[in-house]
């Protein structure tokens, strides 16, 4: 059976060591985000992703608790398939033993929903070796990304999230010198938004840093292989609640820290923040991410269309125009090189 | 006191208010330090919005909005006297029971702030500075307390802030991050998205008759024991379990009798009491605006007003008034007011607090008893769970219609709504509709009538058959 998260909080190697298929859906290739037809207010992606619910009797979908949009929309999808649905509450806390205590009862409940869709009960070895995997790819993919283009990037991390496999990172065609680092920062990125990639290429910038929740962000959680073969589980949650970087946790410092890393690594000159309808969690980050990074944001309402309408493109057009014109100021252009090393690059074999 | 003038139950608008007042206070009406005349709030604190409302013509409610118009001036004097002041923000009824068994320490919530641009009909800018922190007419207007935050015109600045996180709103918590991004500091305690327990899980009994497994009440419980850390540590001496008891059995003394007047205004076969006067004696459970002793009396008298009208036959609207049950609170008081004009009444209420009107439990450890009650949030859990509690009460108040007031850009609002109406529909086939309400509906007032009146004219159609 193909059970579907809705993020990537949510750990996959886990299901995967109940012996069934674990697939994000944001990757899902019939995630229908125009069909979703949201009322006032509500998240497209969270519609579109009840909507794929009931179309598909065949398989189930893990929610996570980590926003409004995705909690009532989960209310939603309990009415219509209770025994598919599964919300896994993460906690937007970190710092504290509850948040642990937490994160592993959810992590057996989420057991015992899965055995009783036909998964089988998780054996040591086989988790201690799927967290090793995971370390593995995880960490590769990662490392990959300076080489790489966002579009084909985009495909290794959705592929990565699909099916657990490893795409080849072939190193991708130069854009222009000139064209502007930017960082793609906010929500889910679905397949059908990945238009927005090329959008913002075709406007003069590239997508150094694709810090959407369907990004390099996703790919951060790694686990103790030295705690997991005592305690597979507690590395899990270690692993997640250790490493995930998200706008919901509370305070949400991590994020901020991460991103400054990022930034500064990429020479990022811009932030593109993009949202889908009704993301309080997200827009409200805005401003707050001007003054921390002391950078020009563009916010981008996620629409149904794949991010590049002609009012986002006249947006990102004149958006990267500025960038375009301040770097023409010496000083500014004087930070518009070629990145340094990806910071996750150097990461230790064996993580915190 | 109304009585004695030979006044009957109605309502006033604030000049004939002002009016009363003298021919009251000629009568020997005595009143706390807080009183004086309804009228002088809008010339002293720029709360325009009470020109356009009407109110009970009781001495009791005239004591209510005082209480409540004064807050701010009592917190700060309560500063001036050394008392310590804690800003708890989201769980809605939990901190400030604790917070209040420490002498000497003063909660609210800045929440509240969320009601001043409509009662300064905007012109204190609050909502325009909002927009300039970043946090613009898209979110909840919650976001009023930012600015408050910064301005100080308002509320005193807290000497800690504590705030729940995790289940809830996140319009709320996305303007509270944005807060501690200000400057301001926040210890924040989880919030676990409440569940039916499993088949076979441990539960336990949550206030309202709901269940919770006992792990979440356990986790809960955890992060009380952080906050209660906290407490003791603003005020340099441990908050005890005794005293924690002690300030249960208090909380519930307001909540005893929020319960009777309830009982007693929604129950009537005529409304003895307004919607709103209902609304802010709701309100005052959350943090006892800032004084429990006097809540305590305000709610008393307001009680004693309420029995001897019923007992009287009295009634403040008319008898064939249709029963109406409001979902979530209203952005503009006016709106309440205008249902009562086109000829409804509230008979029952869910302002998203329910969980701050039950009883806490008294034979309990007083943080399970805390964390069973923070837990029962209708905010926190499902929706059908919401739904489930709305229907009960909806039968019990025989109410002939429902409306979810939506408060714009609030993220929860846009499903709810939708799954409360549809349960309501089809479980007591009750007529609804679900009307947006910005902080000053004036613009919309139009729409907000005939939705209102659309409402009202199919649940007396109702009645006929």
């Amino acid at each position: 059976m193909q059970i579907f998260f809705s993020s990537p909080w949510i750990p996959a190697e886990w299901i995967r060591a109940h012996g069934l298929e674990a697939r994000a859906l944001g990757f899902a290739p019939d995630l229908d985000l125009a069909a979703a037809r949201p009322g006032a207010g509500v998240c497209a992606y969270a519609e579109a992703v009840v909507g794929w619910l009931e179309r598909h009797a065949e398989s189930a979908a893990v929610f996570a608790s980590t926003c409004d949009q995705m909690r009532r929309a989960f209310d939603i999808a309990t009415r219509r398939a209770p025994s598919r649905s599964f919300l896994f509450n993460v906690p937007a806390t970190w710092q504290t033993p509850t948040a642990g205590q937490m994160f592993r009862a959810e992590l057996e409940r989420l057991g015992r929903f899965l055995e009783a869709l036909g998964g089988r009960a998780p054996q040591a070895e086989d988790l201690v070796r799927r967290l090793a995997d995971s370390n593995g790819k995880r960490r590769r993919l990662l490392a990959g990304a300076p080489r790489c283009r966002a579009h084909a990037y985009a495909a290794a991390v959705a592929r990565f999230h699909w099916d657990g496999s490893e795409a080849v990172i072939e190193p991708s065609g130069p854009l222009p010198a000139e064209a502007v680092p930017l960082a793609l920062v906010g929500g889910p990125l679905p397949m059908a938004h990945w238009g927005l990639i090329e959008a913002l290429e075709r406007a003069g910038g590239r997508v150094a840093l694709n810090a959407t929740e369907t990004g390099e962000r996703s790919l951060l959680p790694q686990f103790r292989l030295d705690q997991a073969r005592t305690d597979p589980v507690a590395a899990l949650v270690h692993g997640y609640l250790g490493h995930s970087v998200d706008v919901f946790q509370r305070p949400n410092t991590r994020l901020y820290a991460w991103l400054g890393q990022q930034v500064a690594a990429w020479r990022i000159r811009g932030l593109v923040l993009w949202h889908f309808v009704g993301c309080d969690l997200w827009r409200a980050e805005a401003q707050s991410l001007r003054e921390a990074f002391r950078l020009p944001v563009l916010v981008l309402e996620a629409g149904e269309g794949a991010g590049d309408s002609p009012r986002s493109l006249g947006r990102l057009e004149a958006f990267l125009e500025l960038l375009k014109s301040a770097a023409s100021n010496p000083a500014v252009a004087a930070t518009a090189d070629k990145p340094e090393a990806h910071p996750a690059t150097e990461a230790s074999e064996e993580p915190r | 006191m109304s009585e004695s003038l030979g006044d009957a139950p109605r309502k006033l608008g604030l000049d004939a208010w002002d009016q009363r007042y003298a021919a009251l206070r000629q009568a020997g009406l005595s009143e706390p330090e807080y009183g004086g005349p309804l009228g002088r709030h809008v010339f002293e604190r720029g709360d325009l919005r009470l020109r356009h409302l009407e109110f009970d013509n009781s001495a009791a409610a005239l004591r209510l909005w005082n209480f409540l118009l004064t807050e701010n001036e009592r917190l700060r004097q309560a500063r001036t006297r050394g008392e310590k002041i804690v800003g708890t923000m989201k769980d809605l009824g939990t901190v400030p029971v604790m917070a209040y068994a420490l002498p000497r320490v003063r909660a609210f919530y800045p929440d509240g702030a969320w009601w001043t641009p409509c009662l300064m009909e905007c012109s204190d800018g609050l909502l325009q500075q909002a927009d300039l922190q970043g946090i613009d007419g898209s979110f909840c207007p919650v976001r009023a307390l930012l600015p408050a935050f910064e301005t100080e015109a308002h509320f005193p600045q807290p000497d800690w802030l504590v705030c729940s996180t995790g289940a809830v709103c996140d319009d709320f918590t996305a303007i509270a991050q944005r807060l501690e991004r200000l400057g301001h500091p926040i210890c924040w305690w989880e919030m676990p998205r409440r569940r039916s327990p499993d088949p076979g899980e441990p539960a336990c009994t949550l206030p309202g008759g709901g269940l919770a497994p006992a792990v979440q009440v356990q986790w809960v419980r955890d992060e009380l024991e952080r906050v209660r850390a906290g407490l003791s540590g603003l005020v340099g001496q441990p908050l005890t379990d005794e005293q924690l008891r002690d300030g249960i059995r208090e909380a519930n003394r307001v909540r005893r009798l929020l319960g009777a007047l309830r009982e007693a205004a929604h129950g009537a076969p005529s409304a003895p009491l307004p919607a709103l006067e209902l609304l802010v004696a709701e309100m005052l459970t959350l943090h006892f605006c800032s004084d429990r002793d006097e809540t305590v009396a305000v709610l008393a008298e307001l009680l004693v007003e309420v029995q001897t009208r019923c007992a009287q036959g009295h009634a403040v609207l008319a008898a064939n008034a249709v029963r109406v049950y409001w979902v979530n609170p209203v952005a503009d008081l006016r709106v309440l007011n205008r249902l009562e004009e086109w000829g409804g009444r509230v008979c029952g209420s869910d302002y998203m607090f329910t969980h701050a009107l039950d009883l806490i439990p008294e034979t309990l450890p007083p943080l399970e008893a805390l964390a069973r009650t923070a837990l029962a949030d209708p905010m926190v859990g499902p929706t059908a769970d919401r739904a489930e509690r709305i229907v009960a009460e909806c039968r019990a108040w025989g109410a002939e219609a429902l409306v979810v007031a939506r408060i714009p850009g609030a993220s929860h609002c846009a499903r709810e709504g939708a799954i409360i109406r549809e349960e309501v529909r089809a479980k007591v086939g009750l007529p609804t509709i679900d009307l947006e309400i910005p902080p000053v509906c004036d613009a919309m007032l139009p729409t907000l009538d005939s939705r209102l009146q659309a409402l009202l004219e199919a649940a007396r159609a109702r009645r006929s058959t």
